[in-house]
């Protein structure tokens, strides 16, 4: 499992490098996993120790969220006139996202099955 | 006494704590999506940090090795990404053009409504992020300026509105394949998407995850590049 950790920590590293070498705006850890990514595409399939340390750390996520979720009480006076432009946009973002993928890959499966 | 309060031990035992009673909850009541540990475990902190009349900030300074896990959780998705990449068979072109034109609609119906509501600077950078999992949410947010805790929140109301409205919608449109069904879930609300498409069906599970997969990549990717160019 350390052995594992290792590679995402190094993978991490390294996205930070590149990101700071070639002042990229992605995230180092995005860049990071992007390496990763190729890096299981070439040697073709996923050592047991990266398999058990990611799935590890992957199934604490909820507990790493919990301390910047919990600023939203927080906040203070100062986004107070911002709730109502934040909810209208989660809430008719996602619905209005929702049904326009719905259609839109509704569309192309049908037109992809009938060539 | 009082700096011990003010310490890290203190600030990681009141995280842990919170997290075993958010799991508890959340197994007790079926998996409420209202109750999953992200919110509950949230509520439970903040409760806490009010009844013993803690500052915010100090807390988050204490527990800094913790949130730091998110960079290596983030290369972490690579594996899961890499183990969906064969659904992409047969199915490429459609779900490729779906995720890149619905990935860059989630983000800009956000901004849009968010907008035209009088949105200010910092809520737009916090919203851009809305439809991606919440740990590259939370790095691609840092980089762009954004609050952090807004974009917490963003994705997780996503969540909480795909998963509660899926249904009833592609009822409406007519969409049952669970190939579909789970890959709209995933583009669109991410990680809790997933759990709700898993207990639809394992192939809803799969596609699912896969959408949520490429979503987090194809955004973090394109996000930051739109953000230098408009913003």
């Amino acid at each position: 499992m350390l052995a594992g950790f290792l590679t995402l920590i190094g993978c991490q590293l390294l996205g930070e490098f590149i990101q700071r070498a070639l002042d990229l705006p992605l995230p180092g850890p995005v860049i990071g996993m992007l390496l990763l990514f190729l890096g299981l595409c070439i040697h073709g399939n996923v050592p047991k120790d990266l398999e058990t340390g990611s799935q590890r750390l992957i199934e604490l996520l909820p507990l790493l969220l919990m301390a910047p979720a919990a600023g939203v009480f927080f906040l203070g006076a100062g986004f107070a006139d911002q709730w109502p432009a934040f909810i209208a946009a989660v809430t008719l973002g996602t619905l209005s996202t929702l049904v326009f993928c719905g259609l839109l890959i509704r569309f192309l499966h049908n037109r992809n099955k009938r060539t | 006494m009082s700096e011990l309060i003010h310490g890290p031990l203190f600030a990681i035992t009141l995280t842990l704590l919170a997290y075993q009673g958010a799991m508890f909850l959340y197994t007790r009541s079926a998996r409420a999506a209202m109750l999953h540990p992200t919110i509950s475990g949230a509520t439970l902190i903040a409760l806490a940090l009010m009844l013993l009349q803690q500052d915010y900030y100090t807390y988050y300074q204490n527990i800094n090795w913790l949130t730091f896990l998110l960079g290596p959780a983030t290369v972490a998705l690579a594996v899961p990404l890499y183990r969906q990449l064969h659904l992409l068979r047969n199915m490429a072109g459609p779900l490729l053009i779906t995720v890149t034109v619905g990935a860059i609609f989630a983000s800009a119906s956000a901004l849009i409504i968010a907008w035209l509501f009088g949105a200010n600077h910092d809520t737009l950078l916090s919203l851009t992020t809305k439809s991606i999992t919440t740990p590259i949410a939370i790095t691609v947010t840092q980089d762009l300026g954004g609050i952090t805790t807004i974009a917490v929140a963003s994705v997780i109301l996503t969540g909480v509105v795909g998963i509660t409205t899926i249904s009833w919608l592609f009822n409406k449109l007519d969409i049952q394949d669970d190939r579909l069904w789970g890959f709209c879930l995933g583009l669109a609300a991410h990680a809790i998407g997933t759990s709700r498409a898993f207990e639809r069906s394992a192939v809803a599970g799969a596609f699912s995850s896969l959408a949520l997969c490429l979503t987090g990549a194809f955004t973090a990717i394109f996000v930051p590049f739109a953000a230098r160019w408009f913003l």
